[in-house]
């Protein structure tokens, strides 16, 4: 890899319940630990509900673990205010407000937020980065626009400039490309792979493992709370763990270095090989 | 465009000022020139030029009437037009709805309430006796708010708790004002006079007490302008900028519940002008708070004033309730926007 072995992100033995003391409940989280180099793409899997959003929570300090220590750039998340954290931090969420007229330029200035030094108005090193970022993401020509007049596709890019224009040491995005077409997804994870190049450590946590085994460096899978397999997208993405994690049958295609992951039907949780009368998917891919 | 982005805004906001300022010197001498006895324009610069030569005595009658009636009358209006619009451009941030106004957390009930009883029980407060109907009124806006606030936290705090605590509460009130009115049917002209909403017996020292408050409560609100475009982002995404949002919204909902209440006690509910003119304004000049709070005190107060110009005119020398003129007025130019801006803009 061309970027030097940096370490931004070590989660180290993070540990999460939702529960309180009077009311506990199980772990989300159980002893999660993953070092995160400078300007790595990490991909996180996992079905519905095994963590993912809470443990990509935990490391901008939205929550805080009950065990174990986060540290970004050597400094422990916990002992940060978080003004400290988002200026290290920042996170793409899912989508903008859109009810309350404001123009794409006044959206993607709140990246600003953790910046600006006076009381009211952003400084010209503030707007001159947001027409920078407005300009790597091309939204400049929507700049006057309002949120709610933009397409899905407008969104996701105005929401990147949004988390750019923050500087982050670490750029968080829960399912970026949820809501996007073919080619929005891909201009999406692409522009998270640049920014990873630019030095950002990106981590991502998406459904479509076809875009995570594209584009991310390291995968994590994340099942009932724990790290169940950790590594190169090539190296641990096969049908084994796809069938244990998610409960599907897959065809994995390996051809030229790139990894295709097609999916067959729900898995037969007796783990026999019955045949599944409804399906035709098998014939068509086993071509 | 020459400048930056900062400086346009800056721009902006003293063509707002100075629009805003304009408009209200000259409703201002409209609103005094008329009246149970109306007076021309002329005479009633005249006496006001006189009033500030002489010090504040007044030398006849019509001076006099100016400035122990119109003038507090005149000023409270502006208050309560800029305290109303601001309350509710905040509540939609804080709530990030705009479809709720600054009495959500159930402070036009309490104020109802306390109000009603004290019309109904001739409430005399030692040494306040001009002051028994706002006190209560204000006494119950306060308990109301209260309510609604152990009510929302104990539901986990989170604003639409605040939201359902306030119509829980604003339910129960209410209830308790309709059954005081029914048992004391008689006394309904009293009770109604103040529930419509009225400027007419507003003194200099009750317009100095909204003048204080809302001039106090409105800098700090503008101060945080820029938080208030962050909160829109909504909880999370807020805290991860780096803001505290829980004890942000905490204090805020109390600031703009007082607020709120203080307009309501002295003057009566009000409605519209909450609700309205922050939308209002954010179709014609968008939703970056620094330019909207401005904006929306400017307008909530010309077109208050305008307003309290008409009840006192068109049925003079009688008078009709503001509270319905303000809807009167502020309906059909809000439905003309709608149908011009709503296909440009998302509602």
């Amino acid at each position: 890899m061309s970027c030097e072995d940096e370490l931004t992100v070590k989660v180290d033995n993070v540990s999460f319940s939702y529960g309180t003391k009077r009311n506990p409940c199980a772990k989300t989280l159980k002893g999660i630990t993953i070092n995160a180099q400078k300007g790595q793409l990490i991909g996180i899997m996992g079905p519905n509900g095994c963590g993912k959003t809470t443990f990509m929570r935990c490391i901008n300090k939205v929550l805080k673990p009950q065990e174990g220590a986060i540290y970004i750039d050597g400094k422990d998340v916990d002992r940060l205010k978080m003004m400290e954290v988002a200026k290290l931090c920042a996170n793409i969420p899912a989508d903008v407000p859109d009810d309350f007229h404001l123009s794409v330029e006044e959206f993607v200035a709140l990246g600003r937020y953790p910046y600006v030094t006076g009381i009211w108005w952003e400084g010209e090193k503030d707007e001159r980065l947001v027409r920078e970022a407005m300009a790597a993401y091309h939204v400049t020509h929507l700049r006057e626009r309002k949120l709610g007049e933009l397409s899905s596709g407008e969104k996701a890019r105005v929401l990147l400039a949004k988390g750019a224009v923050q500087q982050p040491k670490i750029l968080l995005a829960d399912e970026p490309s949820a809501h996007l077409d073919l080619k929005f997804k891909l201009q999406v994870m692409q522009a998270l792979k640049d920014l990873s190049r630019q030095g950002v450590t990106v981590i991502t946590a998406s459904h479509d493992i076809n875009l995570i085994a594209k584009y991310a460096d390291l995968v994590i899978i994340i099942s009932e709370g724990g790290i169940l397999s950790y590594g190169p997208p090539s190296e641990i993405i096969n049908e084994e763990i796809i069938r244990a994690v998610y409960g599907v049958e897959v065809l994995v295609i390996r051809e030229k270095g790139e990894l295709f992951v097609v999916p067959l039907r729900p898995a037969d949780p007796e783990k026999g090989n019955n045949e599944d009368p409804g399906t035709c998917e098998k014939g068509i891919v086993a071509d | 465009m020459e400048g930056t982005k900062a400086d346009r805004a800056k721009l902006k906001l003293a063509i707002i000022f100075g629009l805003g300022t304009v408009s209200l010197l000259f409703l201002f001498f409209i609103s005094i020139t008329v009246g149970e006895v109306s007076t021309s324009l002329p005479e009633a610069i005249q006496s006001t030029w006189n009033l500030i030569i002489h010090g504040g005595e007044a030398q006849n009658t019509a001076e006099l009437v100016i400035l122990n009636l119109r003038i507090p009358r005149t000023l409270s209006v502006i208050a309560v037009g800029i305290g109303l619009s601001i309350a509710g451009a905040v509540m939609q941030a804080l709530i990030r709805n705009p479809l709720v106004d600054p009495y959500i957390t159930g402070v036009s009930s309490g104020a109802a309430l306390g109000a009603t009883l004290a019309v109904l029980g001739g409430v005399t407060i030692a040494g306040l006796a001009n002051y028994a109907l706002p006190v209560m009124a204000f006494i119950g806006a306060a308990t109301a708010f209260i309510f609604t606030m152990i009510l929302a936290e104990a539901a986990g705090g989170r604003p639409i708790s605040y939201v359902l605590g306030g119509v829980i509460v604003g339910i129960a009130l209410q209830a308790g004002v309709t059954l005081l009115m029914y048992f004391n049917a008689n006394q309904l002209h009293g009770i109604l006079f103040w529930l419509f909403g009225s400027f007419a017996y507003m003194t200099w020292d009750s317009t100095l007490i909204v003048i204080t408050v809302v001039a106090a409560l409105t800098l700090v609100m503008l101060l945080y302008a820029k938080e208030f475009n962050v909160v829109l982002l909504g909880d999370e995404q807020a805290k991860q900028l780096g803001m505290n949002v829980k004890g942000f919204k905490r204090a805020m909902f109390m600031l703009v519940s007082a607020l709120a209440a203080v307009c309501v006690a002295f003057t009566g509910v009000i409605g519209f002008v909450g609700l309205i003119v922050p939308h209002l304004v954010r179709m014609l000049i968008g939703g970056d708070h620094r330019l909207l709070l401005p904006a929306s005190m400017m307008f909530g107060a010309n077109i208050l004033l305008v307003a309290d110009i008409v009840c006192k005119t068109v049925v003079a020398p009688s008078e009709l309730p503001i509270g319905a003129m303000i809807s009167i007025i502020g309906a059909p130019f809000f439905g003309y926007l709608m149908i011009r801006m709503g296909k440009e803009y998302v509602m």
